[in-house]
């Protein structure tokens, strides 16, 4: 800051009464543990060519941060979106400016977007505390999921409990739902759901499913006759950091929140990091693409989570992993053609699995391998776990084909699961009566 | 893929009663460098149905395809159609020019009303040019609506457009949670009639595309002549899964034909892709069709 021309006679505020001020409102935000963003503004920028790039490039590099990169620079023709904080407007801009840099600015008032949302989101939170009772007819944040976790284990305390089987890339809990009648290492099977955060119905069925369980349990002699013989382990947010942005960010978040050094763009495809024909066709190594497959199979700790749990356990006798949309039920490979060696048997059961979720709601799925029935994939969780000896892996696409797709209306969100518990139901008890 | 198998009856019969089942015939693919899966079906039982995925999921999205191209041709947004079920089809397959693919499926109205369950029927020609998008599309379908009905319907929403007031204060349509005020689903569905436009010519052998959300309005202009339209979408692709922000700009007025300009951020291409500097997706920037 320039002082004052024409002398120093006249005392104007100093850089460093700013800057004091600056980082107590900073401190202030921090204890009051609120994020606000009034004012900060999102920018899209195109870069003429790779010096300007670079340019932007040097911009990351700052400490502390001035800039929050939502796309990152990566080619010269392609835009860049950044998150500006309103204190650095001024010098962002003017860096760009004086850089020749073309921008225009994507959202006027970040804080207003959210407060918008958070408003549809109280009012509907509003309605559940008055009926004083979780709906499952409603889309939660992580926050009411994990809460739900804990009342859920508390009140069925005899056969649920809770395992921390890790943390996320932002350190937040990763959760798995045991559902036992006792013994020791029972045989088991495993359930995710979530493991792309935009998928806002898997979550919603996960949890459906999960009451329907306890509820089912002593009633359901198909349920009863499963859990006493093996365990269901559940996870229902295996994106949990994808899952957060979801709900404060960017609704159609796929890939998990990791950031690596030099790397512009953030997140990895969870659905591409296994350790089943990494890398190869059908995932991406561009860092910016909604598949990128990560830099080493099992890198991001929301999978490395799971691989380390299954494989300690060392008896799980299936595996489904739940996604949407598309309504499939699919079996491996994603990475080949080539059928797996009881193809024969994995097409019988997910026929009969297809038609037991039929006769719910008449919703057809369509059926068969993944790579034939959807796309080629490699490095996928149903491929891993058939590859680690788990016979009966199965990956679903849940409602519906498109006319919602990710957004799939909350009033959906019941039948979904009752036709999807009929699919699982019915896999379980293939799993049970065919022991090996 | 399986053949088309035998329904139970379901308990709840729908507005459509029971569906009467539909045989896929005569899958027929001729040059065959396409990746029929090798080895597929079971060796011991020859009973088995081919495991054919490619040309099933070939016939869904050409079927696809044809009705973006139908619902866009149509300019009309009370006579939108969506995909019911594929029913028969063949494709050819030439490595040197591309993918003929010839479907016949069964449609629905996009906006069914209470009680309507009538299935219109679609025969569809549909030409991918190696991987270049535009696919030339042929397709002719049974009508589901009345012709005079559908012009009724178009201007009754016309003028129910110019009563919306203006400037529209939309932040996203369907919201984050799908859901959609009736009040708005003439915007919607007008936004939808355009993104059509866009789909059809972003659509290649191997990308396709469904409307995931409106974004923003940025301009709503209605005239006595016209709606003028100017919006952002988001395109979901499902092969790269890549969302896809889109600038539409388009002029409709009930019986006329549907003018669409627009501005698709560029596909991301992977490194080891062609050394082609654009992305597999060239969409021109204007168009006006007539």
């Amino acid at each position: 800051m320039q002082g004052t021309p024409g002398g120093g006679t006249r005392p104007g505020p100093s850089p460093v009464d700013r800057r004091t001020l600056l980082v107590f409102s900073f401190i202030l935000a921090a204890a009051l543990g609120q994020m606000n963003f009034t004012g900060d503004q999102v920018l899209r920028v195109l870069a003429k060519d790779e010096k300007q790039l670079s340019l932007l490039g040097d911009l990351e590099g700052l400490k502390p941060q001035k800039v929050d990169f939502w796309r990152g620079p990566a080619r010269p023709s392609l835009p860049v979106d950044m998150r500006v904080p309103f204190s650095e407007l001024k010098d962002i801009k003017a860096y760009l400016e004086s850089h020749g840099l073309a921008y225009s600015i994507m959202i006027k008032d970040i804080q207003v977007l959210l407060d918008e949302e958070r408003q549809a989101m109280a009012k509907s939170r509003r309605l559940e505390r008055s009926t004083n009772s979780f709906s499952y007819s409603s889309y939660h944040t992580l926050e009411e999921i994990y809460s739900w976790i804990d009342n859920f284990v508390m009140e069925h305390s005899d056969i649920v409990s809770k395992i921390q089987i890790g943390n996320s890339f932002e350190n937040q809990s990763i959760l798995v739902l045991k559902f036992s009648t006792g013994g020791s290492r029972h045989p088991a099977i495993w359930i995710d759901t979530g493991i792309h955060s935009r998928e806002w119905i898997t979550h919603a069925t996960g949890i459906w499913t999960a009451n329907k369980i306890v509820s089912d349990y002593g009633k359901d002699r198909v349920l009863t006759d499963i859990l006493n013989a093996m365990d269901i382990f559940i996870e229902l947010v295996t994106n949990p950091d994808g899952f957060a942005f979801t709900h404060s960010m960017n609704r159609l978040w796929r890939k998990n929140k990791s950031i690596r050094p030099g790397i512009f763009c953030i997140g990895v495809d969870l659905n591409r990091n296994w350790k089943s024909g990494f890398g190869g066709n059908g995932s991406n190594s561009n860092p910016c693409s909604e598949t990128y497959h990560g830099p080493s199979p099992q890198s991001e700790p929301e999978v490395a989570a799971i691989v380390n749990f299954i494989t300690a356990h060392g008896n799980f006798k299936a595996l489904i992993s739940i996604h949407s949309y598309s309504q499939m039920l699919m079996y491996p490979y994603g990475r080949l053609l080539e059928p797996v060696s009881n193809q024969r048997e994995l097409y019988d059961l997910a026929k009969d699995a297809v038609e037991a979720l039929y006769k719910v709601h008449g919703i057809e799925y369509i059926f068969g391998s993944i790579s034939t029935t959807l796309y080629v994939a490699s490095g996928i969780t149903v491929d891993w776990a058939y590859d680690s000896g788990i016979k009966y892996a199965f990956s679903f696409e849940l409602r519906d084909t498109g006319q919602y797709g990710f957004l799939l209306p909350a009033t959906q969100i019941i039948p979904t699961a009752q036709e999807t518990w009929m699919a699982l139901r019915t896999i379980m008890e293939h799993t049970l009566n065919h022991p090996y | 893929m399986q053949p088309r198998r035998q329904r139970l009856p379901a308990p709840w019969s729908g507005p459509r009663g029971p569906r009467p089942t539909a045989p896929l015939l005569a899958l027929l693919l001729l040059l065959a460098p396409v990746a029929a899966p090798a080895g597929s079906g079971d060796p011991d039982d020859p009973g088995q149905p081919q495991d054919a995925g490619v040309p099933r999921r070939l016939l869904q999205q050409a079927a696809r395809a044809a009705l973006h191209f139908f619902n866009f041709r149509s300019g009309s947004p009370s006579a939108l159609r969506v995909l019911a079920e594929v029913q028969e089809g063949r494709a050819w397959i030439n490595p040197k020019e591309g993918c003929k693919v010839h479907v016949v499926f069964s449609t629905e109205r996009y906006n069914p009303e209470e009680g309507e369950g009538r299935l219109g029927k679609c025969s569809a020609r549909v030409f991918f040019k190696n991987q270049k998008p535009r696919p030339t599309i042929n397709v002719t379908c049974t009508r589901l609506i009345e012709k005079k009905k559908r012009q009724q319907e178009d201007y009754l929403l016309y003028k129910q457009m110019k009563q919306l007031k203006n400037p529209l204060e939309i932040v996203s349509i369907p919201d984050n949670h799908g859901h959609i005020d009736p009040s708005l689903r003439l915007i919607w569905d007008l936004a939808f009639l355009g993104s059509s436009y866009v789909m059809w010519e972003m659509t290649t052998q191997v990308s396709h595309y469904y409307l995931a959300q409106l974004t923003s309005v940025r301009q709503w202009k209605t005239n006595d002549d016209t709606i003028d339209f100017d919006y952002t979408v988001l395109l979901h692709e499902l092969s790269t899964q890549e969302i896809i922000p889109c600038r539409i700009h388009l002029v409709w007025y009930p019986g006329k034909p549907l003018k669409v300009k627009y501005h698709c951020q560029e596909l991301q291409t992977p490194e080891e892709a062609s050394g082609t500097e654009e992305g597999s997706a060239v969409v021109p920037t204007e168009l006006s069709n007539f």
